[in-house]
């Protein structure tokens, strides 16, 4: 979708069904689509931000990416360093473990991410003993050096997570998905559980890292002040689908999808004098085992009308590189982030 | 004489937590005022203090924690002279009710504080059939129209429903019709949004300023979000590691911040429609523990602007920097930093009525 420079992955069309059943004998008689047909490309060196409401399946798209879960349908091209272009969603075990080395994922809660039984050695040198990078006196070195890249202390490596702070134990996961030098990392919700202070040191933690190494970042986060600071392109999902997709400034000051517009609306300001101005958006997130008829989002949606209630809008090219899932994207004008 | 134009008064109250490892001074001198139907907002990082503070108002800490000293004066019920909450035995009737009918809480996360085996509508008319002398008709009358006022759909239909058969955000809307049930003047609301979404949280947010512009109560409302606060409170109170620092109306806290950690905290926030491409500031290092709090002010071992041989031996008072501005730190004492004979420690003194 983005054509600048080289791409690091490629997700086409991906699919992430879980069925529903029902009786003695779970017959099958619906399914949860909580990834589908999502569309997206992350161009290297670049941070794409991903948001939308809890259960609308960023998770499992992450995890479906990841090939951490089995995907239903769809591609996931991943321009692997070593080995060139993999689809994940249909590579062998083999080509997996090997394209593993350089995707590698950040956790919301360090403290369920972390075994607690590993010192910090352990934690960190786990992966390069198991792609056979290094053992003895250089695995210890290597773990020295990884944890002075995220600002701990080497002489803390035989030490068990606990003894750790959230935001501590973070940068160990950090330092965790580094070991193997990848190219990309998945972040889910890396600093929702931090504080405010612990927040903005891990930000910047995640840009110098992206900077030194040349990573690439899929960002997943509902905070969407932390999304459009950290990001180079945002994709906003709803219910499964993708609703919208552009590079940061265009998606926040000048959005082409209502949903986006609300999420934008929503935002809790810190300045007392232009907050309670806004509008909140009505209504509740349908339940993804029964979404609406048409465009999911017509029952909350101000500007609906009677094509939206039984036609299902496509994600299109509104503008060059700008993206949205409406059947007025091109006619509403919608308001950005400082128009409220 | 007339009554009092605070609803709430709390002064110089500690709570300390008595555990096998040592004390924890998890709330050690803080003082504050909410005015009659206005809000006060609680802002700070998790651990300074905040639920505590809530908990010791509506006197639910329990063992090894303690309230240990201060004043929590109340003017709800006698509205002239006040009742010390701090007095009252945390057991007794008259405590419980006090609880729900004069003052209420709602929680951060709904489902540990609902009861998973009652549909939502038996807790709701359990409430109300605790503090008001009301038929089970009428509780239930009563409940479907608090589900109504916080907009719950189809609220006939609703009170049938299990906590667990619902989202979030009506989890968190049956909670605070709970809380309003019985009318409270005072409503204590920990973090009541942050575990939902920015769209949900916007509703809710919506929800209680309607709810308070109706019903008249006065709000304390805890948070860490400086978005949240901008938006709900009129004054508000920082904390941090047991202690109020700074407290203000909200447009000069946000205007002209003066605690060197309340400034901090605001600009280490990315601001959302400024993207920028540079780094965030930090505050540096990370909140102490609360079993070791650092001599002097409790803040000098990340403050930028530390002043060596004061700050790190005194502990700074909470005083007036300006008019209905009050601030703890040595920057802002008469004649500045600069001098270290006075003032001698000292248990920060309670704020006259603002
Ligand atoms: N194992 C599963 N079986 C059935 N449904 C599932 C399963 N895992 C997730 N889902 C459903 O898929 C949808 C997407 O869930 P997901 O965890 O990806 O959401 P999310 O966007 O990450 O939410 P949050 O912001 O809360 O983390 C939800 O409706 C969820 O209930
Ligand atoms: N039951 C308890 N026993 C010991 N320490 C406690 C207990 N409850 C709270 N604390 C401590 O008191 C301090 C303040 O806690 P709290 O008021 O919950 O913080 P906040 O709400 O601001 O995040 C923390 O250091 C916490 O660990
Ligand atoms: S397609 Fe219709 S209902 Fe959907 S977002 Fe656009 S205007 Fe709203
Ligand atoms: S008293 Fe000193 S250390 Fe404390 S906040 Fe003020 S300047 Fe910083
Ligand atoms: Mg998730
Ligand atoms: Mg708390």
């Amino acid at each position: 979708m983005v054509d600048e420079g080289r791409v690091v992955l490629k997700v086409q069309n991906l699919k992430k069904y879980y069925p529903i059943t029902a009786g003695l004998l779970r017959r099958v008689v619906g399914h949860v689509k909580a990834v589908d047909d999502v569309t997206f490309s992350i161009p290297e060196r670049t941070t794409l931000g991903l948001v939308g409401e809890s259960g609308c399946g960023k998770t499992t798209a992450a995890h479906t990416i990841m090939r951490g879960l089995e995907p239903t349908g769809g591609k996931v091209v991943f321009h692997d360093r070593q080995l060139g272009a993999v689809d994940l969603a249909t590579a062998d075990k083999d080509t997996l473990y090997q394209v593993r080395r350089n995707m590698q994922m950040v956790f919301q809660d360090p403290n369920s991410s972390l075994n607690p039984r590993m010192t910090l050695l352990d934690l960190i040198g786990e992966p390069l003993l198991v792609y056979k990078q290094a053992k003895g006196q250089e695995l210890v070195d290597r773990v020295a050096e990884l944890l002075k890249h995220v600002g701990l202390r080497p002489e803390y490596m035989r030490r068990f997570p606990h003894a750790f702070s959230g935001g501590q134990r973070q940068r160990i996961g950090i330092a965790r998905a580094l070991a193997l030098n990848p190219q990309f990392i998945v972040a889910d919700e890396p600093t929702s559980a931090l504080d405010v202070s612990i927040q903005a040191q891990t930000l910047n933690l995640l840009q110098d890292l992206q900077d030194e190494f040349s990573l690439s970042y899929l960002f997943i986060a509902h905070d969407l002040s932390v999304v459009e600071h950290i990001s180079d392109f945002v994709a906003v999902m709803y219910v499964g689908k993708l609703v919208e997709h552009a590079d940061t400034r265009r998606l926040y000051h000048n959005p082409k999808h209502p949903y986006t517009e609300a999420l934008l609306s929503s935002i809790p300001r810190p300045d007392p004098t232009t907050s309670k101005r806004r509008v909140p958006i009505t209504g509740e997130l349908p339940d993804p085992a029964n979404p609406p008829q048409g465009c999911y989002f017509h029952p909350r949606c101000p500007y609906a009308e009677a094509l939206c209630t039984h036609e299902e809008p496509p994600l299109q090219e509104v503008e060059p590189g700008h993206y949205a899932a409406c059947h007025f994207a091109d006619k509403l004008s919608l308001r950005g982030v400082n128009d409220f | 004489m007339a009554a009092k134009s605070n609803i709430l008064e709390v002064s110089d109250l500690k709570t300390h937590f008595f555990t096998e490892q040592g004390v924890v001074p998890a709330v050690d001198g803080v003082s504050f005022q909410i005015k009659r139907g206005g809000t006060l907002g609680v802002l700070g990082e998790s651990g300074c203090g905040k639920s505590v503070t809530g908990f010791s108002i509506l006197r639910l800490v329990r063992p090894p924690g303690e309230i240990v000293a201060g004043q929590i004066r109340y003017y709800g019920r006698d509205t002239v002279n006040g009742d010390d909450l701090a007095q009252i035995d945390a057991t007794s009737e008259e405590m419980r009710q006090m609880r729900g009918s004069e003052i209420a809480m709602v929680f951060q996360e709904p489902m540990t504080s609902l009861d998973p085996l009652f549909t939502v509508g038996n807790q709701i008319m359990e409430a109300i059939l605790y503090h008001q002398d009301v038929s089970k008709a009428e509780a239930r009358k009563i409940a479907i129209e608090m589900l109504d006022k916080v907009r719950m759909p189809q609220p006939r239909e609703m009170i049938k429903k299990y906590p667990h058969q619902l989202s979030g955000g009506m989890r968190q809307r049956v909670m605070i019709a709970m809380a309003l049930s019985c009318r409270p003047k005072l409503l204590i609301a920990d973090e009541p949004t942050t575990a939902l979404d920015v769209t949900t949280e916007a509703q809710i947010l919506e929800l209680m300023r309607e709810l308070q512009e109706e019903l008249g109560m006065a709000i304390m409302f805890i948070t860490h979000d400086l978005g949240v606060i901008a938006e709900m409170a009129e004054e508000v109170a920082v904390m941090y590691l047991g202690k109020v620092v700074e407290q203000s109306d909200i447009e000069s806290l946000f205007t002209d911040p003066q605690h060197p950690y309340t400034k901090a905290l605001m600009q280490s926030i990315p601001k959302v429609g400024q993207k920028a491409d540079g780094r965030l500031e930090t505050i540096r290092g990370m909140v102490p523990s609360p079993r070791n709090i650092p001599t002097g002010c409790p803040f000098h071992p990340r403050c930028a602007s530390f002043l060596q041989g004061i700050c790190d031996t005194e502990l700074p008072q909470l005083k007036q920097s300006k008019p209905g501005h009050w601030v703890s730190c040595f920057l802002y004492e008469d004649g500045n930093a600069g001098h270290s004979s006075t003032p001698p420690p000292a248990p920060p003194q309670s704020i006259g009525e603002g």
